[in-house]
């Protein structure tokens, strides 16, 4: 609705038309995608051409990775320390704070060899790392190095008779815990703990207060650990604290109740394993400290190979491969029937 | 004129043959005005503007004790004379008419002026011809007007209600009866029944009265169109006012929802810019609730597996401004820019203007099958993803996780077709690569660099559009629209004429204009009530063709063959 306006009567009134623009006037050059048998033919049939090939070269990359894994939670870890074959998991049952660690020793074979980088993981299943108080826990500034008190976030992990935890939260807290260490006749086979972490994590996020000495002897530890953060490494100061790689990789929480985080790399400067993980026995030893069974979760420990895809997932090769063949019959449906039912319409 | 002759004097020497000017007047198409007056001497005027006085300074009643009062001093007038004035139809009001008509329009005149002017005008218009069955409605009582009308509903029998070919003329007096209780739903049964309604001399308020009677009593939508200060009240009523602004100033525009400059804008206004609109809002009412629907049933089937903690899957910012951002453009395209025929095709083919009258592009069953779509489509997304990331390696989750909006929107770009530009494509491509939250600090190198990334996000999109671009080249290919049609018509750059043509008139209403035509010359209609009126009939020359008639003039032709030797004699 427009007033006529009250305009200079020595000029011409403005007029008062849009300018004739193509925007403006709704005159933009379009393309209208029509999806009739005949366009869609065509596509149908190259992506489907398409998928097929790539969903092949999927699985194939992806069965060549090699992976084996071994659930150790219960049956297969018997504590080596006691004579009454006892499993790990029942020992830590009745000790939950033992004086001794348990430890067990697995020995496998491995069938082929893992040529290439070989990584160690190990799985959890069950483990709700993704539940939203859980996830809530932790406090980022503390992992900065920054001063300042715990967050009220860590609740109920933020402080201990009235210090500060450091690292505080639940996440800090429930650290992975177990040592693995592979020996292959009679040679411990090297592994490589650093680098395991993402960069940005390592460098940006998680910094070492100035004085780590007396800050982490000032600060509590968590009430699940058995040393300080400052003890975690030792030997190597910028493997220690916040950025020890194995905390930042804990820290960095999965999305599902399965998952599996990076443990070790295969170092490769020493022989036999400057190509990889050569065939053979294995023996597994294992310190088991972390419970799991109390509710109903279970540990893997995972040797994997890579592919330029990354990790072995069959499902991404298999999905592509049955969106081809879909597509390749669609594409014979639709012919079919574009041809039948052009018949039909002219015989009418 | 008929109000100022009854206030004339008895022994009025000129009122006789005024009378028969003003309806020759009136024959031509002219808008007629008596002029009276009479000399007041002073005693009565003074007696009387008492009167007049108490009445205007009335508490109760003062309406009528004013009327009361003017009709004492309002009679016995000398009449001066009769002007007829010649209101010009505007530019192409008769092609705009005939245009609505094909859009299956029904057009109702609601006119102040006399029933010969607005009869001559209908016809000029083409709102009345003689193809159609005109029936009349000119009682001066409530059981006479009862009882006409009940005459004419029977004689539709079952076609009541329906479309027929027929029009109706009913005089402002026959008006008011008609719109009484007794009368209501047989008036509005009869004046739907008919192609147009034509009702002479009305007042400003029954045209108000007409609009409402049938906004309420069908589910029709009416548009009031007007162009004077009498019009006001019919446009407010009306669900759609619209007003000319012209010579008779603004006041119309003024209190309408839409404006226009002439009357055969209107045909723009409905079929170009009505239809554009309709279908734009539609579509961005879908693709609103279907964006949202998906993402935020994504979030439900996150918690089937973080065990119902309410954690999010999406990270907290790129949520909130999910809506704002990322899937801002898609709407916008949509609601601005999207076109199904171009504007000359869709003025030329006013039946394409059916398609947005019944309800075809939003209704509870597009609504629904729009939001199973979206849960489909949100369980394609996220199943998918999770299969995917079975390992839980948390960068590829959480970078598929920031990464399945902009799938969304492309999602629902290819899925709709419209007409969208480059810049779109780029633009839904915009990631979201801002640390704004620590957890998505390194997200974006980790997921670029990552193989299984590319490969689903080549993938997972393809499936979730798989099935809707199946169903529509199924519902192509088997269950064209006209719509549709002319669209492919149009981008191969060939004139959809015949197309039209040939949906338009279908056999039922060829048949139907044969009935009529029938009908009127076997049955005898009341001749209407005006003595000394001889009401020509508008047949036109006898040899030209009627345009629009049931034979085109090409097919009269072409079926007349040459080659059958005349019988000798002609």
């Amino acid at each position: 609705m427009s007033t006529p306006e009250n305009t200079d009567d020595r000029e011409q009134p403005k007029s008062k038309k849009p300018a004739d623009t193509a925007f403006k006037q709704q005159r933009l050059p379009a393309w209208q995608p029509i999806l009739t048998a005949n366009t869609a033919l065509p596509v149908f049939l190259i992506i489907g051409l398409t998928f097929i090939p790539i969903g092949i070269v999927l699985v194939v990359t992806s069965n060549r990775v090699l992976e084996y894994d071994i659930d150790y939670t219960d049956t297969k870890c018997i504590n080596i320390n006691n004579n009454n074959n006892q499993t790990c998991a029942d020992y830590l049952k009745d000790n939950p704070v033992p004086t001794t660690p348990c430890t067990c020793k697995i020995n496998f074979t491995l069938t082929s060899d893992f040529d290439g980088d070989v990584y160690f993981y190990y799985g959890l299943i069950n483990y709700y790392q993704n539940h939203r108080r859980y996830v809530k826990s932790r406090d980022d500034n503390q992992l900065l190095g920054k001063s300042g008190s715990a967050a009220t976030d860590c609740e109920p992990f933020q402080k201990i008779n009235g210090t500060d935890i450091a690292p505080c939260g639940a996440i800090a807290n429930s650290l992975f815990n177990d040592t693995l260490t592979l020996v292959y006749s009679g040679q411990t086979v090297p592994l490589q703990n650093t680098s395991i972490a993402w960069s940005t994590d390592k460098n940006v996020k998680f910094q070492n207060p100035s004085d780590p000495d007396p800050y982490f002897r000032n600060h509590a530890k968590p009430p699940n650990w058995n040393k300080t953060a400052w003890q975690l490494d030792p030997t190597h100061e910028d493997n220690n604290g916040f950025e020890n790689e194995d905390f930042i990789v804990w820290m960095r929480t999965a999305a599902m109740p399965t998952f599996r985080k990076l443990y070790r790399k295969l170092l490769t400067t020493s022989e036999p394993f400057t190509k990889g993980l050569p065939s053979g026995t294995y023996e597994l030893t294992i310190v088991y400290q972390y419970p799991v069974i109390n509710f109903a979760g279970r540990k893997q420990f995972i040797i994997s190979t890579t592919s330029w895809m990354g990790g072995k997932n069959p499902f991404l090769g298999w999905a592509y491969i049955v969106v081809g063949i879909v597509c390749v019959i669609v594409f014979a449906v639709f012919f079919i029937l574009h041809r039948f039912w052009k018949m039909y319409v002219l015989a009418y | 004129d008929s109000v100022i002759l009854q206030l004339l004097s008895s022994d009025d020497p000129n009122s006789g043959i005024t009378s028969q000017h003003l309806e020759s007047f009136a024959k031509d198409g002219l808008r007629t005005l008596c002029v009276a007056s009479r000399v007041i001497l002073s005693d009565e005027y003074n007696s009387w503007i008492e009167i007049y006085r108490q009445a205007a300074t009335a508490i109760n009643n003062r309406a009528e004790l004013v009327a009361e009062a003017a009709e004492k001093i309002e009679k016995n007038l000398h009449l001066l004379g009769a002007t007829g004035i010649e209101d010009k139809l505007q530019d192409q009001v008769p092609e705009s008419i005939s245009m609505l008509h094909k859009a299956g329009i029904k057009i109702w005149v609601l006119t102040g002026d006399k029933k010969e002017t607005a009869v001559n005008i209908g016809y000029s218009c083409k709102l009345l011809s003689d193809q159609l069955l005109n029936l009349t409605l000119d009682e001066d009582s409530l059981e006479d007007t009862r009882r006409q009308l009940q005459d004419h509903c029977s004689s539709f029998g079952e076609s009541l209600r329906k479309d027929n070919l027929a029009s109706l003329v009913i005089e402002g007096k026959t008006l008011k009866f008609a719109l009484a209780p007794p009368c209501r739903q047989d008036f509005l049964d009869l004046a739907i029944s008919c192609k147009s309604v034509i009702c002479c001399r009305v007042s400003p308020k029954q045209k108000a009265e007409v609009v409402e009677l049938v906004k309420r009593s069908t589910d029709a939508i009416t548009l009031a169109i007007g162009d004077g200060a009498n019009d006001v009240g019919m446009i407010q009523t009306a669900h759609v006012g619209v007003g000319i602004m012209g010579r008779e100033g603004v006041q119309a525009a003024c209190a309408s929802d839409y404006s226009i400059g002439q009357f055969r804008f209107l045909t723009k206004l409905l079929f170009v810019h009505g239809v554009w609109s309709y279908r734009r809002l539609c579509k961005v009412l879908l693709y609103s609730f279907y964006k949202n629907i998906c993402l935020y049933v994504m979030e439900l089937w996150f918690a089937v597996h973080n065990g119902f903690s309410g954690q999010i899957l999406f990270e907290r910012w790129t949520i909130a401004t999910y809506n704002v951002l990322f899937t801002a453009a898609p709407p916008m395209a949509l609601g601005l820019l999207d076109r199904c025929c171009s504007a000359e095709t869709m003025m030329r083919f006013p039946a394409l203007y059916k398609m947005s009258q019944n309800k075809s592009d939003f209704n509870i069953k597009i609504f629904w099958t729009w939001c199973l779509n979206a849960v489909y489509h949100s369980i394609i997304l996220y199943f998918m993803s999770y299969a995917m990331l079975r390992h839980g390696n948390m960068a590829y989750t959480a970078g598929l996780e920031s990464d399945a909006w902009t799938l969304l929107t492309h999602i629902s770009i290819w899925g709709s077709i419209a007409s969208w530009f480059l810049f779109l494509i780029i633009y839904s491509n915009f990631w979201p690569t801002i640390p704004l939250a620590p957890e998505m600090r390194g997200m974006a190198k980790y997921v670029f660099s990552s193989m299984y990334f590319w490969f689903g996000l080549i993938l997972i999109p393809f499936t979730a559009l798989m099935a809707d671009v199946i169903y529509n080249c199924l519902q192509r290919t088997l269950y064209k629209t006209l719509m549709q049609e002319v669209q492919e018509k149009e981008l191969a750059n060939q004139d959809p004429y015949d197309l039209v043509m040939a949906r338009q008139t279908s056999t039922v209403s060829r048949v139907a204009e044969r009935l009529a035509l029938l009908k009127s010359v076997f049955v005898r209609t009341r001749t209407p009530k005006m003595s000394g009126i001889v009401a020509g009939p508008y047949h036109g020359f006898a040899f030209s063709q009627e345009e629009d008639g049931v034979v085109p003039q090409n097919q009269l032709i072409r079926n007349y063959d040459t080659n059958i030797v005349k019988p000798p004699g002609l």
